[in-house]
């Protein structure tokens, strides 16, 4: 691990590019909440202000099961705002079970034990005492 | 590209340095003086310009427009370039068109950056909320995603990536431009020993950020001739992708849109992989030139580590690859990175590549690469063929 500098996580900013209340709406809630295109029945993420399939603004926040299935792995090991005393930290992108495609942090095991193809579900990574931020723990297989 | 026959009829590099202290508009006054002076074309021919948004000037939005009074040109077309590492190859093309156009004659491609002196850049936008909480800061996590998905699917030879690092090297050591401290030879075991930045992604996989500029003149074939220039090269196909795939949420991330732009710009040069003489394609990170050997059709897909393994990258080999060092050795100027190996894909064709002058130039393949997105693996994609004229 590396040095700990005291400094606090910088905590995001919701509403700056599109509105996300119910995003954060949902993590209060422990539901992880997608934008839903219900024209072509699609997730997206991240959030658009348009339906990346239509270019429409018909687009809804849905609560997605927060399982599915590892599609790249890395271990970060570059320091950088917000990343002491997390390295080395285990980045994925994990394919949702309802075909869309989110980046998270493995929370229940060593970075090293972590590989594509394994099945995840939704955790929590508790960037302050408030504010908890989606991401995953590995399934017993 | 039909029509009027537009040329590439000068090119000009500073040295690439790394914490100069220097600004983009000085690189940029350097890097077009030093055109002005190889070409013999007077400032007052030149009626056209492309500038490259730069990461230390982005926070100005006028950066072109105040370029224009730097230079103290009036042009009568301006071009803004965003795309990142394909500004310089896109800015070409675009001037071919504006010159096609008639709303100029010679125009200047000026792409200058000095992102180790002063960081402007802020990329907003849905990072702050999605992106940083995961500890994605920047390009490397990204690629180390992507080089895990490429070797879950094809399988990666790590020797094979040092190959290509060590190939690009030997142009380096014999580039005046390079930055110094990356010219010293370099070991398959400097390779494998180089620190883990984002696993499997090592640190001689990747770039180092350092301040630079290029520029490019472009003008018509008569015009080079009318101003006595001799030593001209013919953009003879160009294409680009933005986005590719950018509306399917769960695309294959090794499919990039250089698949899609190798059978246009073959089909419109006539040339076919095996025809190129040298491959100068954007190197950000080692896997993007192998991704890159295999989306152009060098090799099947899924098999660049082997391709690389059985093939002289070297400048007297089957495939010279990045002559100068590439931006992996030469160090990568910001965002006027595209430029770099476009610049040398010129110098050689121009007969001036020096200790490191290869021996066919008849034509070169050139590519760009801008912005790294949201889990995928390249914004845009610039492919440009360049032909002796």
């Amino acid at each position: 691990m590396s040095d700990q500098d005291g400094k606090p996580r910088p905590v995001p900013k919701a509403n700056k590019y599109v509105a996300t209340d119910s995003f954060w709406q949902g993590t209060k809630d422990g539901a992880l909440l997608l934008q839903y295109c219900p024209d072509t029945e699609q997730f997206q993420h991240y959030p658009r202000p348009v339906s990346i399939y239509t270019g429409k603004r018909n687009l809804e926040w849905r609560k997605v099961a927060g399982t599915g299935t590892i599609y790249a792995a890395t271990i970060v090991r570059v320091p950088g705002p917000g990343m002491d005393g997390r390295l080395p930290l285990a980045v994925v992108t994990v394919e949702l079970d309802e075909g869309v495609r989110i980046m998270g942090n493995i929370m229940n095991v060593e970075p090293d034990a972590v590989a594509i193809g394994q099945r995840v579900a939704l955790a929590w990574d508790a960037i302050n005492d408030d504010i908890a931020y989606p991401a995953f723990n590995l399934v017993e297989a | 590209m039909s029509e009027e026959t537009i040329v590439i009829a000068g090119y000009s590099e500073t040295l690439v340095e790394y914490k100069s202290g220097r600004s983009a508009y000085d690189f940029a006054g350097e890097a077009f003086a030093g055109l002005l002076a190889s070409t013999g074309v007077e400032k007052s021919m030149v009626d056209g310009l492309s500038v490259t948004v730069p990461l230390s000037e982005c926070a100005n939005p006028f950066f072109a427009v105040y370029m224009t009074e730097a230079l103290g040109l009036s042009p009568t077309w301006l071009n803004y370039g965003g795309m990142g590492g394909c500004s310089a190859t896109g800015g070409v093309a675009r001037a071919m068109t504006a010159i096609r156009e008639g709303m100029c004659e010679v125009a200047v491609v000026l792409s200058a950056d000095a992102p180790s002196t002063n960081w402007a850049a802020n990329y907003g936008a849905f990072r702050g909320e999605f992106q940083d909480p995961v500890g994605v800061l920047g390009p490397p996590a990204t690629f180390g995603l992507l080089m895990s998905r490429y070797e879950h699917q094809y399988g990666l030879n790590y020797e094979a990536l040092a190959k290509i690092s060590i190939a690009q090297r030997e142009g380096a050591l014999v580039n005046d431009n390079a930055f110094v401290k990356l010219k010293k030879p370099l070991t398959v075991e400097d390779y494998m020993n180089s620190r883990m930045i984002a696993d499997p992604l090592r640190l001689l996989d990747c770039v180092m950020f350092c301040d630079g500029g290029n520029a490019f003149l472009v003008t018509s074939a008569a015009k080079a001739k009318a101003l006595g220039m001799e030593k001209t090269v013919r953009p003879t196909a160009y294409a680009e992708i933005t986005n590719f795939k950018g509306a399917d949420p769960v695309a294959d991330i090794t499919e990039t849109g250089f698949s899609v732009l190798a059978p246009k710009v073959f089909g419109a040069s006539g040339l076919q992989a095996q025809d190129i003489n040298s491959f100068h394609p954007y190197d950000d990170f080692t896997i993007a030139v192998m991704m890159q050997l295999e989306d152009f059709g060098f090799c099947p897909k899924g098999q660049g580590s082997d391709y690389v393994m059985a093939t002289d990258l070297g400048r007297d080999g089957d495939l010279p690859l990045n002559t100068g060092g590439g931006q992996l050795s030469a160090g990568q100027p910001g965002l006027a990175s595209g430029g770099l190996n476009l610049a040398e894909a010129v110098r050689q064709m121009f007969g001036e590549g020096g200790a490191r002058q290869i021996a066919k130039t008849q034509n070169a393949l050139v590519t760009g690469i801008g912005v790294i997105p949201y889990a995928r693996n390249w914004g845009t994609s610039t492919a440009m063929i360049l032909e002796a004229s």
